[in-house]
């Protein structure tokens, strides 16, 4: 007898379902979000070409600056979380929720389907799209610059220089490692946020997900200046400063991946008990 | 079979549904009939699951619906109103939608999607609403389950598809599937459905097979008019009467007739039917 929470073969075969709806529209949209860099390069190219030609009629060939594809990166980064109030946001409509909700699938098999989905599957498709066409144009046009990726590396190392020109005692590394981790539980638990209003709110999700957003940072604000003004730690040196921030950013990390498990546990429950 | 003891649900402070009892055996196409507002919907998606009881208890073969526990919801089908159109081919829906339900026979889909003469190689957000409406109720019919539960089939359909879809019923369901179609277009339906159920505000006013209807009441065509006649109601063809059948004799059930007379004699057709 297959057990109702969750059976291989069922999860599978749904699993396989909701791959090819995610890649049919989903994946789609992050591969074109994923485009952004491309689309900013060719707006940059073309500025600066008419630029030049305006200004001593000579066109030139000129990739954007290092500091505007960082800015597009975080702008399509912020759009891809955003766009995660629509993947399942259509299990709130009667029609289409109605249907789904039937599918002989376990409301955990479903539930596991849609974490891997908004996780893995649509971040993995910009990823691979953004910094494919990231290297692919550093690699054709000299005047672009470096990889975002290789980039992000060189930065961590220039700060662990810069920390150890300032301070001789300084002897913690901060690795990409330690530096990745937070980044990563911040995107889960951003993405986690924007899918559990999708799948919460009947209409209007976007703006209530802000509204949301906008009452847990005026709460977060006040016990964030509560603790602070309960604060008895004297920073003496720079070393005690630098491992004052380690830990803080230890704690965050821990509180905002907290979060990330209940917002996944509510997603859960809203599944479990979504009535049409 | 599916048991519903002392079911009641409301929207708000609208009770809909008031200590509904009854129970649905496999084997039949149940119609259930009912004025708008009265919660043939509610009930329907309260059998499938989509909604949960606020006091009572539904069992579908000693499982409760609202569960939906993935054995049951392979067992059963739900088809609303409306339907959506997905971006897809029919035949692509049905290969992919169609590996969900264990029974499903893509053969079965693409044979009652021919003789409905829907083209499966045509995308579904281009079809009509009646060819929409078609492909999932082959798609429904595919699923070989055991429960249907269909909200106004037939809404959307144009007249050859309404026979289409009365032989595709009783051709391509199991013998043990318990069918429930929820309705206003009882003309559509009348040769198929049996035992009929007629809701009313909060209550089940009647349910009852066709046997025991013309067992209770006489459906009268002639043209003497009775004094007695719980409805009458005079065509350009003559009269139909519906009246307590004293005699025994057999009649031919007119479903309209039927839901008129039992909602202008609630009292009077609940007593003979107790």
């Amino acid at each position: 007898m297959q057990s109702e929470v969750f059976n291989g073969k069922r999860f599978f075969t749904y699993f396989k379902y909701d791959l090819m709806q995610t890649l049919r529209i989903h994946v789609k949209a992050a591969i074109l979000i994923g485009f952004a860099g491309v689309i900013y390069y060719l707006l940059g190219i073309g500025f600066n070409a008419i630029v030049g030609l305006v200004r001593d009629s000579h066109g030139v060939w000129q990739a954007p600056d290092f500091r505007g594809r960082i800015v597009i990166f975080v702008i399509a980064s912020i759009a891809l979380e955003l766009y995660q109030i629509r993947t399942y946001g259509y299990i709130t409509n009667r029609r289409k929720g109605s249907a789904w909700l039937m599918i002989p699938a376990s409301a955990f098999e479903k539930w596991f389907s849609m974490i891997l989905m908004t996780l893995v599957v649509i971040p993995v498709a910009f990823i691979v799209t953004y910094a494919g066409t990231d290297a692919l144009l550093s690699i054709v046009d000299p005047t672009y610059g470096k990889m975002l990726l290789g980039s992000a590396i060189e930065v961590v190392d220039q700060f662990q220089t810069n920390l150890a020109l300032a301070n001789e005692e300084y002897t913690t590394t901060w690795s990409l490692g330690f530096m990745v981790v937070p980044y990563l539980v911040g995107f889960c638990c951003n993405f986690l946020y924007f899918l559990c209003c999708g799948v919460t709110f009947k209409r209007h999700k976007l703006l209530y997900a802000f509204l949301v957003l906008f009452g847990i940072s005026i709460v977060g604000s006040m016990i964030s200046t509560w603790l602070g003004l309960q604060s008895t730690v004297e920073l003496d040196d720079f070393a005690e400063a630098e491992q004052f921030i380690r830990h803080m950013i230890n704690v965050i990390t821990v509180y905002t991946g907290i979060f990330a498990i209940l917002l996944a546990g509510g997603i859960f429950y809203r599944i479990k008990t979504l009535k049409h | 079979m599916i048991s519903v003891k002392d079911l009641s649900f409301s929207y708000g402070s609208k009770r809909v549904l008031n200590n509904i009892t009854m129970e649905l055996k496999g084997g039949n196409i149940y119609g259930l009939l009912g004025e708008n507002g009265v919660g043939k919907t509610t009930l329907l998606t309260l059998l499938c699951g989509l909604k949960k009881p606020q006091t009572g208890v539904i069992e579908t073969d000693g499982r409760h619906p609202f569960d939906r526990q993935p054995s049951l919801l392979a067992e059963q089908f739900y088809l609303p109103d409306e339907v959506s159109g997905l971006h897809i081919k029919a035949i692509d829906f049905g290969k992919e939608q169609g590996a969900l339900w264990p029974k499903f026979d893509l053969n079965k889909y693409l044979t009652v999607l021919l003789e409905f003469e829907v083209d499966s190689l045509q995308r579904m957000d281009s079809m009509s609403t009646g060819q929409l409406k078609k492909t999932w109720i082959a798609f429904a019919l595919a699923c070989n389950a055991r429960y249907y539960y269909m909200d106004e089939p037939t809404n959307g359909l144009d007249i050859p598809s309404k026979a289409q879809f009365r032989k595709a019923i009783m051709k391509y369901t199991c013998e043990e599937s318990a069918i429930v179609i929820s309705t206003h277009q009882v003309r559509d339906l009348e040769e198929i459905i049996d035992p009929i159920i007629i809701l009313d505000k909060e209550q089940v006013l009647l349910n009852a097979s066709l046997e025991t209807i013309t067992q209770k009441l006489f459906f009268d065509y002639g043209s003497t008019i009775k004094a007695d006649a719980l409805y009458l109601e005079n065509t350009p063809s003559g009269a139909i009467q519906v009246y307590p059948n004293t005699t025994g004799e057999e009649s031919k059930v007119n479903l309209e007739a039927l839901f008129n007379a039992v909602h202008s004699h609630k009292d009077i057709v609940k007593a003979l039917f107790q």
